[in-house]
């Protein structure tokens, strides 16, 4: 109980932090704010994605899936750094309230470290996979793995003000 | 005459149950969200490959080729989950000026990123990208920001959604 006593007290003292009230109180700065974390999320999914399809055949077979990753792979990290700035700034305007939001937890406890690493997994793996005379099947799954944990992220996400 | 619309639309009995039932209300959000990431993310980066600030040593066409179709199947579900919880609530969206602004902000990216799908084969053949196919990569990419930044600021300034 201890231990929940001070992660709430962490999240009082981070929306009472000066930038966090200033983005509480603004009128136009919580939608830049939205929006950064939106953009973010359109590069870092839209590309993660967009190997995982690549992985699965679908699309340009042409072109081995880890020509993709390596063109999109300085885009991909940018995209997550927007992302988790932009969602850092919003989880610190009400933290105490996320902090015991079960969908919220689950999301950034649970979901998102575990598409994370098998995000980096894919990342390194995708050059070995590339160069067999044929996809493999656990890349395959890998790519079909990383595919649903993104679309749970969303899920867990979109679930924040229906849970809390 | 468009408000009437509006009112039969929000009041069909298929609209009512998809956007009041949590769990239907939930995978709205989540197709709306996840397809605008399929849409907006692909299109940047081969804005960014037309700017020169990615993916420089293959041609722009490479990235074009393989993203378009996904983009445009992403964009109609985007379309299509967008207009379900449009109707939920028309006759407070019909009336409502930020709404009008994503829209017009919708409309004129997917102009600007059809005229960079028609016109990177051409673009590529070059010896540089020329200052035109830049501005049009630009301004595609702004205007899906844009978009992005417009659809927030909608529950923002007027409260609907």
């Amino acid at each position: 109980m201890e231990r929940v006593g001070e992660v709430i007290s962490f999240g009082n003292w981070l929306q009472n932090t000066s930038w966090a009230l200033a983005l509480a109180t603004s009128d136009w700065a919580y939608p830049f704010v939205q929006a950064t974390h939106f953009t973010g999320l359109s590069l870092w999914v839209g590309t993660s994605v967009a190997v995982d399809l690549s992985l699965l055949g679908i699309g340009n077979k042409r072109q081995p899936p880890s020509r993709l990753s390596d063109a999109l792979l300085m885009w991909n990290w940018i995209g997550f750094a927007l992302a988790i700035t932009g969602g850092f700034l919003l989880f610190s305007v009400s933290a105490a309230t996320y902090l015991i939001n079960a969908a919220f937890l689950t999301k950034l406890a649970l979901l998102i470290p575990l598409a994370l690493a098998l995000h980096i997994v894919i990342q390194q793996k995708v050059r070995a996979w590339g160069q067999m005379p044929h996809i493999p099947t656990v890349a395959k799954l890998a790519g079909w793995a990383e595919l649903l944990l993104w679309l749970s992220v969303a899920t867990a996400a979109v679930s924040i003000p229906y849970v809390g | 005459m468009l408000l009437h619309l509006g009112r039969l639309l929000q009041d069909n009995s298929f609209i009512v149950t998809i956007n009041s039932l949590p769990v239907t209300a939930a995978a709205l959000e989540i197709i709306h969200y996840f397809s605008m990431f399929l849409v907006v993310g692909p299109t940047v980066m081969v804005d960014l490959r037309v700017l020169g600030a990615a993916d420089r040593h293959h041609p722009a066409a490479e990235l074009a080729e393989r993203f378009f179709p996904w983009v445009w199947w992403a964009l109609a579900l985007n379309a299509l989950s967008g207009f379900v919880m449009f109707a939920g609530d028309a006759t407070a969206y019909i009336p409502d000026s930020t709404f009008h602004a994503k829209l017009l902000v919708i409309l004129l990216a997917v102009a600007f990123t059809l005229a960079v799908q028609w016109n990177v084969p051409k673009w590529d053949r070059l010896p540089a990208m020329p200052a035109a196919a830049k501005t049009v990569a630009l301004l595609s990419l702004l205007l899906w920001i844009g978009a992005i930044l417009a659809g927030v600021e909608v529950p923002a300034l007027s409260g609907i959604g």
